[in-house]
């Protein structure tokens, strides 16, 4: 028997454990297997959290105390406070020097100098738009701000790249840094730079160029990288020193990625310019908040507005000056633009009308809020049929995001890990698996599980709802033409705007709560899905397709067993990029009643309990670091610049 | 091995007791692990490919090659992908760093340069011209052609004006304000060539300058190349993969295989007097007659032969004199400043076009140069 039975497993267990998924998903469940009789209990267990509450008290007292007299305070910090300072004032002062008519036309000339006629003519709409909307100053603020972030970012950021670009070494310590950084949800980074700078100018400026300078040393390093290495040996064949081939050579070839670089900085410091108004940034983004926590969305929308604008001009303009062969015969100088500008601001002020005239601004806060309370009173419960947008907000939260959540809290916690384990262990390699327990476990050890359970769940219904959208509709857009033209602007216009504004119809249409972050966080999330899983589709292999249909497959059968298939890592994509962008979201929806974590940050940051709010931020970069790790497709590629 | 007519456009090779321009010898470049063991110990050195990357984990591009390149004559290293000719001609500007042997230019050893040496070495000796252009493409055609002159120092006006002087050589006149992404792929490797001439190098390196090239365009630009070299007589080593490119323009052939060369020598010894096997088989298909010369080819004249018949130069192509001998129906005698060398009849030109030696009949065979 022992002679029969011997090759017959020998056949049968490789054809099991063949499959690789099978045999880490066995090897795991050995492990738990051994350990189970050490674990026990629901939540994470006590003796097994560290209580950083008191060590961060201290430290934090320790910053607040010796921020006027500590040596590192004053010759380091310090000078860094008031540089920031200094730079964000003096742009003010200057924009403000140059009056509305003169920063409408530089902006307006800049434009056309570098992207034509068209956006010159939509940017001078945008910044009058600004005006009309009674928030020029707070848009100045903004833009100096930003000014000053992007102009710290790139210096940053440059230098980073060109350090990573030429040393091969550098470049493998950078690279998992600033991938890492990359999926960080931009509210983690608020409360240490507040630590060290206290809220204020200095800490928001700071903030964004920690969150905006990575897309930056990125580029260059992936530009500098890129060059075609038969140029730079035809460029060393004729004798060139090094400093002569980066120059002529390695950063001209390199211009495609630093203007897109450029592009992705400005906008990602738009928006953190934005949410940074959470820790004394000023300008629009204060007015949003400020409007917000009072629910009065007819302010937030004449703030939410101005910053629309501003990041889609901003994105059209410098995506374009990326662009090749923009430059028409019809761009004009730079001397020209800068006579036009210096006249323009002239003549307002010799007219007396630097300022934005009081009466040419429309007040459109009242009749917005009209509109709301109409929709408060009509549309939000007791519609015949289909009911209300407040009931449907009521029962997503009762009947998905109540039940995720106590799912998740009733689970044991192993085994929470044990799936993290599994998933991305299956999706990816055991190195981000492990990355992945590992930040989970950080969690509880911070002794923050349970809120950071809510926040999953919320990110975990809102990821599902996307995934059905975006797949659906990414589809249906790979599959006909007209629908993807027909989306195309829909979705550049999505793509360009800050995290934050997408907070201001949520809580017009639902009020605050949970659903209504899990809302912002839909919205926001899926233009990138669709696009993600449109271009994957759209490029798999046509000889593929084509063989397929001549054998007779239908659409479906396209579908289901060519297009999606081939397009598996796309759609991985989509999901890894998906999963990011919701919890970027769905953390900032603290603000509006979501509770958990961005509420802890928030509450931290609003209270001065920044032992609080920094737990929470480790807690939020640990499950960010979860998250794009179990959903982590072997190879990566740069997703959505926001 | 090709359907292209070779055009023998070769000039004799200049005096052999002139100085080399380049000066190779036991030349090795390994890459992998710990390389320069390999050179040094002969038992490794002596291995196959497969064996030494077993042994070692190293993979021998370039083996033991010695050679000299004389002034004015093109120098071909010919040879399959992989046989380590593009290696080869890195090295000779140290592109590359070789892993031991000596190169010398003009006398000087290059491998003992320091970069000073070596960067003038490259702005001022030794131009190149390479398989995928490498041409930088936010620059205009002009200022590519005078990037050489940029990188030297050379002020913005002067540089301009050589630069046009040589694109208008290379009959790129009135494309000066294009970019090369607006250029032809023949036109782009004009503009390498005249990026590699505007800096009047003592030699030419070509690093299969047309494999890229539609064959039409290639034609055109061997041709342009064997003008140029006929015209300014600059040193030129050219590396290719074509056989007939290389029976083409090359003075002199050397035939690579797996690192080494398994033979050196001019077309028409190539052709004619196989090295190997590998050669052998190499050069079946070359139409024969078109290479070998009337020189190889002919028996000494008997008795009364030297006074009568069509008279050849010995560098004519057997093609010529199976024209000549097949017009007039008598042998014909091959004539150097009016002494008759030797006669070629039906039977010698069948011989060699058939690659059926008649031995005993043919003369002594004309070597010029030894190997």
């Amino acid at each position: 028997m022992a002679t029969l039975t011997v090759p017959a497993l020998r056949t049968r267990t490789p054809a099991v454990l063949r499959n690789r998924a099978v045999g880490k998903l066995l090897l795991l469940a050995l492990i738990t297997a051994v350990l189970l009789p050490l674990l026990h209990g629901r939540t994470w267990p006590h003796h097994l959290t560290v209580s950083l509450t008191q060590p961060l008290t201290s430290a934090s007292n320790w910053i607040i105390d010796n921020r006027d007299t500590h040596p590192l305070f004053l010759y380091f910090f310090g000078y860094i406070s008031n540089a920031v300072v200094l730079a964000v004032r003096a742009v003010y002062v200057a924009l403000l020097a140059l009056g509305w008519p003169g920063v409408t036309a530089l902006g307006a000339l800049v434009a056309w100098r570098v992207a034509g006629p068209r956006l010159a003519a939509g940017t001078a709409v945008a910044f009058l738009a600004c005006g009309a909307l009674g928030m020029w100053e707070p848009t100045m603020q903004t833009l100096a701000l930003m000014v000053a972030a992007v102009l710290a970012s790139v210096l940053v950021g440059t230098a980073l790249g060109l350090a990573g670009g030429l040393s091969p070494r550098l470049d493998r310590a950078l690279r998992p840094v600033l991938d890492t950084m990359q999926v960080l949800p931009a509210f983690a980074y608020l409360l240490p730079v507040v630590l060290v700078f206290g809220i204020g100018v200095p800490a928001a400026v700071l903030a964004t160029v920690v969150y905006a300078a990575p897309p930056m040393a990125r580029l260059t390093a992936l530009g500098l990288r890129g060059a075609d290495p038969e140029v730079l040996e035809a460029v060393e064949s004729l004798g060139a020193t090094r400093r002569q081939r980066l120059l002529t050579a390695r950063i001209p070839l390199a211009r495609k990625e630093l203007l897109l670089g450029l592009n992705q900085t400005i906008m990602m410091a738009l928006s953190m310019a934005v949410i940074a108004s959470v820790i004394g940034a000023g300008g629009l983004g204060d007015r949003v908040y400020q409007a917000l926590s009072t629910v009065d969305v007819g302010q937030a929308l004449a703030a939410g507005i101005p910053i629309v604008l501003l990041a889609v001009v901003l994105d059209r303009v410098t995506g374009a000056a990326g662009a090749d062969g923009a430059k028409g015969p019809r761009t004009i100088g730079w001397p020209y633009a800068l006579a036009v500008t210096a006249a323009a601001a002239l003549a307002a002020r010799l007219l007396g009308v630097l300022d934005w005239p009081n009466g040419w601004s429309v007040q459109i806060a009242a009749p917005v809020n009209r509109a709301v309370d109409w929709m408060t009173g009509h549309l939000y419960s007791g519609v015949p049929v289909i009911g209300g947008t407040a009931d449907w907000a009521a029962h997503f939260t009762t009947w998905v995001l109540d039940p995720i959540r106590d799912g998740l809290q009733w689970l044991p916690w192993w085994s929470l890990l044990l799936i993290v384990a599994a998933l991305a262990w299956v999706i990816g390699t055991w190195r981000t698996a492990l990355t992945a327990v590992l930040a989970m476990a950080a969690i509880g050890v911070l002794g923050v599980w349970e809120p950071s359970l809510d926040t999953l769940s919320q990110v975990l219904a809102a990821v599902a709802v996307t995934l059905v959208l975006g797949f659906a509709t990414g589809i249906a857009a790979a599959r006909s033409d007209r629908v993807e033209r027909a989306l195309r602007p829909v979705l550049d216009v999505f793509q360009t705007m800050p995290q934050f504004v997408y907070l201001i119809p949520v809580v017009a249409l639902f009020g605050v709560g949970r659903a209504p972050a899990v809302a912002a966080a839909v919205v926001y999330a899926l233009p990138a899905v669709i696009r993600i899983t449109t271009q994957g589709l759209r490029q798999v292999d046509p000889a593929a397709l084509e063989s397929a249909r001549s054998l007779g497959a239908t659409g479906r059968q396209q579908l289901w067993q060519v297009q999606l298939p081939l397009a598996r890592r796309a759609l991985l994509l989509a999901v890894n990029q998906g999963v990011v962008l919701v919890l970027a979201v769905v953390i900032i929806g603290g603000l509006v009643g979501g509770g958990s974590l961005g509420y802890n940050v928030a509450f931290g940051l609003a209270q001065g309990d920044l032992a609080t709010g920094l737990v929470a931020g480790a807690a939020i970069v640990c499950l960010g670091l979860m998250l794009d790790r179990v959903t982590q497709p072997t190879e990566r590629r740069p997703g959505k610049g926001a | 091995m090709s359907t292209t007519t070779p055009v023998p456009t070769r000039k004799p090779p200049t005096a052999q007791d002139e100085a080399p321009v380049f000066s190779v010898s036991g030349l090795w470049k390994v890459f992998g692990p710990k390389p320069e063991r390999v050179p040094a110990d002969p038992e490794l050195g002596a291995l196959d490919a497969a064996e030494l990357r077993a042994r070692t984990g190293c993979t021998a591009a370039v083996r033991d090659v010695s050679f000299d390149v004389r002034k004015g004559e093109v120098f071909v290293v010919m040879g399959l992908s992989g046989s380590g000719k593009s290696t080869l001609v890195r090295c000779l500007t140290r592109l590359i760093e070789p892993t031991a042997g000596t190169i010398a230019i003009d006398g000087e050893d290059v491998r003992a340069m320091d970069r000073t040496r070596l960067r003038e070495l490259r702005r001022h000796r030794a131009a190149m011209v390479f398989q995928h252009f490498g041409l930088l493409p936010h620059r205009t055609v002009l200022d590519n052609v005078a990037y050489g002159l940029e990188i030297q120092g050379v002020g913005k006006a002067e540089r301009r004006e050589r630069a046009a002087e040589i694109v208008a050589k290379v009959g790129l006149e009135g494309m000066e304000h294009r970019r090369p992404g607006q250029l032809s792929g023949g036109q782009r490797q004009r503009v390498g060539l005249a990026r590699a001439l505007a800096v009047d190098p003592e030699v030419l390196l070509f690093d299969e300058p047309f494999s890229a090239l539609d064959p039409l365009i290639r034609r055109d630009m061997q041709d342009e190349v064997a003008r140029l070299h006929e015209e300014e007589g600059r040193t030129m080593v050219f590396i290719t993969h074509d056989l007939s490119e290389a029976l083409k323009l090359g003075d002199r052939i050397a035939l690579m295989r797996d690192g080494q060369v398994v033979q050196l020598g001019t077309p028409e010894e190539i052709v004619g007097s196989p090295a190997d096997d590998y050669v052998r088989e190499f050069v079946r298909d070359v139409p024969r007659e078109q290479v070998l010369t009337a020189r190889t080819a002919m028996r000494p004249a008997s008795l009364g032969e030297s006074a009568e018949g069509p008279a050849l130069t010995p560098d004519a192509t057997v093609s010529e004199a199976i024209e000549a001998v097949a017009r007039t129906g008598s042998p014909a005698r091959v004539m150097d400043h009016g002494k008759c060398l030797g006669v070629v009849d039906h039977e010698q030109l069948l011989g060699v076009v058939a690659g059926v030696p008649v031995a005993p009949a043919a003369g002594p065979r004309a070597t010029p140069e030894a190997v």
